[in-house]
């Protein structure tokens, strides 16, 4: 069983639509306040684990417990989490501001509690002087901004990241990235699903990599770059030089690709 | 895409068809697949198809008959001749109009389509896609009630030669129909007004169409009572049509007139040349960006903080929200446009009779403002926040706050129409009492209203994104729809009913009963209904979607 510091638990989740398996026998424990990066090809079940311990569908077989919570218990889930899926959702007709206002009713937390929090993000993002703009006007980056203050405003325990730095110009994802670091370092713990293998190396705790389905690696970014042959692990996880150490990028690219290359077929031979 | 370099005008004309051809099977073929994988929609296709093929020539089985009688013994009525050939005309006009109103069914594959084939080709395409799916609305009845013309007559040739002159006017008045609806989407995505005023500018040019022919036929043919000869010289253009009818059906011996020939040479050189026309204006508009739609001054409207009497609850913060939102974008309500066009209905009926307007008006206001209350924004509570689902699923510890807040959103404009206007008018038409027991019943109906709003909208939640009048959005269920206008009708008339009979106090014990029933209904569904929509939607997951 998992120990207390455990953030995220999940045991044998597996998730079939008919015929097909998006997940199978998924074990995670992830403790609290890592960044954990949730890596996998696309069709890998990545997103169907999000959903699942968000508890925005149910797994087929298996349990997972958020924060103390299952998964299948929404109505306490809810205060313990937060969620910026891979499509913000947000109202068009609404101000930046007015759909903050909204996410903290939707949690009956009045305004001024979570006001400084997030209008401390959106100011370190950038957005603070659009907010009170409609966001039919916003551009696919400062809707990502929005999304991620809007999930992490009233300070969850277990924060969901889809692609968070999707749309973001380099400059607010660099402090996205921080804000992140920032939030695991205040003991939340982030699940950071995401295709940029350097934004996983620079920031990830640990690294979970799914491939058809299945956890087929896991641990610290430095050992699967050791594992992969890329290194000796030494000088791997959170080291801001990563962000100028191209090898280095390779090398968890090497990584990746290792882990979830299919066997080679006849006419590839 | 076909090859269309180095080649005749002819060639590349060939080329666009073979494309439009393309894809008009793509969008017929992802049209059939659509409705056959989706038992709802399989069975409300069937419905249309049943209602249009077989409810509507049943309706006019008599007239039928007794039309194809007089088409073969004597000489061919010119009056009803040309009400059939302006019915069709009519027919044309609505789904040509429709069609070229709304044109984004591309979907999301719409960038592509107008990318991989020229625009005159996708035009082209959808013309007769949409053409052809709209066909199976019309044929059916059309067919039958020809046969129908057919077996009045004893004779299958009047039946034929109707066909035949109510063919070429159905197609050119489809094309024309088309051509308006292009303009008239053309000119709402580059006027840069609001959307509001486009929406009122809708309104009113509508209002002014409907009512005024209503106005019109009424005062030409209203007076003489006698419907069945109809009689349309006075009507433009119901003489033209009468005599192109007569000249069509000549053979039968009506003799034809140089005016039928005229118009049936206008009805048939019309055909390629607005068919060209809406081609051209559909090919611009394919590639057409609107910029006109919002202006920066709409976008950068600023913050509005929830005023006093929202801040009570989340739930009332929620409505003002909602009410917020549509203030700013009023295509949120666009499934309420039937509801208009009944009360279009009713306008025309209060400028022909004045006078009912104060006798009726009180009591239309609590049925239409009380229907509002529900239909405006609980038929499909999380249906309409599809996209908003991960939010709101993982931000709130029960949904029943957000349909709360929905109910009361819609409330307030409900009561506004019901009590704000209704109760001042009742007060000087009917008394205080009358008044005073009106505005009790709208009260009640109201809430009632969106209880059980909620509860058909949980019943058939629709999360899948339709256009409707050229709005695109998840819009609740078109049967939900018209099924809740229909009861609100009649549930918000016995209403008043009752009300007016317990004033009248003829027959306590029957009125005792008349609301003993009466509460039943307007209490049980919409308690059972808000209950089944929180329970339903609490355990809503993405699966369900």
């Amino acid at each position: 069983m998992a120990a207390p510091s455990s953030a995220l638990v999940a045991s044998g989740l597996t998730k079939r639509y008919g015929d097909t398996t998006a997940i199978e026998s998924l074990d995670l424990d992830v403790d609290r306040g890592v960044v954990y990066g949730f890596l996998g090809p696309n069709g890998a079940g990545k997103t169907t684990t999000m959903r699942i311990l968000t508890g925005l569908i149910d797994p087929t077989e298996g349990e997972a417990r958020v924060a103390g919570t299952p998964s299948s218990n929404r109505r306490e889930l809810v205060d313990r989490i937060g969620l910026l899926p891979e499509e913000p959702p947000l109202y068009d007709e609404l101000t930046g501001r007015e759909q903050l206002q909204f996410a903290a009713d939707l949690r009956d937390r009045p305004w001024e509690d979570v006001s400084e929090r997030a209008l401390g993000y959106c100011d370190a993002l950038d957005l603070i002087e659009d907010l009170d703009r409609r966001i039919e006007g916003y551009s696919t980056g400062m809707r990502q901004k929005t999304a991620f203050v809007q999930a992490t405003q009233h300070d969850p325990d277990v924060v969901f990241l889809d692609e968070p730095t999707s749309g973001l110009d380099p400059r607010a994802a660099k402090t996205l990235r921080e804000l992140v670091v920032d939030l695991a370092a205040e003991d939340t713990t982030v699940f950071l699903s995401t295709h940029i293998l350097p934004v996983v190396e620079e920031i990830a705790d640990v690294v979970g990599v799914l491939h058809g389905g299945r956890l087929v690696a896991e641990g610290p970014p430095s050992d699967l770059i050791a594992d992969a042959g890329g290194g000796d692990g030494s000088d791997g996880a959170g080291a801001a030089e990563t962000d100028t150490d191209t090898e280095a990028h390779a090398d968890l690219e090497d990584a990746f690709l290792a882990l979830t290359s299919e066997p080679e077929t006849a006419w590839q031979s | 895409m076909s090859e269309r370099t180095g080649t005749t005008v002819f060639d590349r004309l060939r080329a666009d068809a073979r494309d439009a051809n393309v894809l008009c099977r793509t969008e017929l073929r992802a049209r059939l697949r659509h409705i056959w994988g989706e038992p709802r929609q399989l069975v409300a296709n069937a419905f249309m198809l049943l209602l249009f093929g077989v409810g509507l020539p049943l309706l006019l089985v008599a007239p039928a008959l007794s039309y194809g009688g007089r088409l073969a013994s004597g000489p061919v009525p010119a009056g009803q001749s040309g009400a059939v050939v302006t019915a069709v005309v009519a027919v044309g006009l609505y789904l040509g109009g429709a069609g070229g109103f709304n044109q984004n069914r591309t979907g999301s594959v719409g960038s592509l389509v107008r990318t991989s084939i020229p625009p005159r080709a996708v035009a082209l395409g959808r013309l007769v896609s949409e053409t052809a799916q709209a066909s199976v609305l019309v044929v059916p009845p059309w067919v039958v009630l020809l046969c129908l013309v057919a077996v009045g007559a004893a004779n299958p040739l009047p039946a034929l030669l109707l066909g035949l002159a109510t063919l070429p006017v159905l197609v050119a008045s489809l094309l024309v129909g088309r051509v308006l609806g292009d303009v008239i989407r053309f000119a709402s995505r580059t006027v840069g007004i609001s959307l509001w005023a486009k929406a009122l500018a809708f309104f009113v040019v509508t209002t002014v169409f409907y009512v005024g022919s209503q106005v019109l036929i009424e005062s030409r043919i209203g007076d003489s009572g006698e419907i069945g000869s109809f009689s349309l010289p006075p009507l433009l253009p119901g003489e033209p049509l009468q005599a192109y009818a007569v000249a069509v059906l000549d053979p039968l011996g009506a003799g034809g007139q140089p005016l039928g020939l005229l118009v049936g040479l206008v009805i048939l050189a019309s055909i390629p040349v607005t068919l060209a026309v809406a081609l051209r204006v559909e090919a611009g508009l394919v590639t057409f960006e609107s910029s006109g739609s919002n202006d920066d001054s709409d976008l950068a409207s600023g913050t509005r903080n929830v005023p006093r009497p929202f801040t009570a609850t989340p739930s009332a913060r929620v409505a003002w929200r909602y009410l917020l939102r549509t203030r700013r974008d009023p295509r949120m309500l666009a499934h309420l446009s039937p509801m208009l066009f009944g009360a279009m209905a009713m306008g025309a009926s209060f400028i022909t009779d004045p006078e009912s307007l104060l006798v009726v008006g009180p009591g239309a206001l609590v049925v239409g403002g009380t229907t509002l209350a529900g239909a405006a924004f609980c038929l499909n509570p999380l249906g309409d926040d599809s996209d908003q689902l991960p939010l709101l699923l993982t931000s709130t510890r029960s949904v029943g706050m957000l349909l709360r807040g929905r109910a009361l959103a819609g409330a307030i404009p409900g009561l506004v129409l019901a009590v704000g206007i209704g109760t001042p008018l009742a007060v000087y038409q009917h008394g205080v009492l009358a008044a005073t027991g009106q505005t009790l019943l709208a009260v009640v109906l109201a809430m009632s209203s969106a209880g059980t709003a909620l509860g058909i909208g949980a019943l058939v939640p629709k999360f899948e994104r339709r256009e409707y009048m050229n709005v695109e959005r998840s819009h609740p269920s078109t049967i939900a729809v018209m099924g809740f206008f229909f009861g609100g009708l009649i549930v918000g008339a016995v209403g008043l009913v009752l009300v007016f009979a317990t004033l009248d106090w003829t027959s306590p014990q029957l009125v005792a009963i008349g609301w003993a029933v009466y509460l039943v209904v307007v209490v049980v569904p919409p308690v059972l209904g808000y209950l089944y929509a929180v329970r339903k939607f609490d355990a809503l997951t993405l699966d369900d979607v």
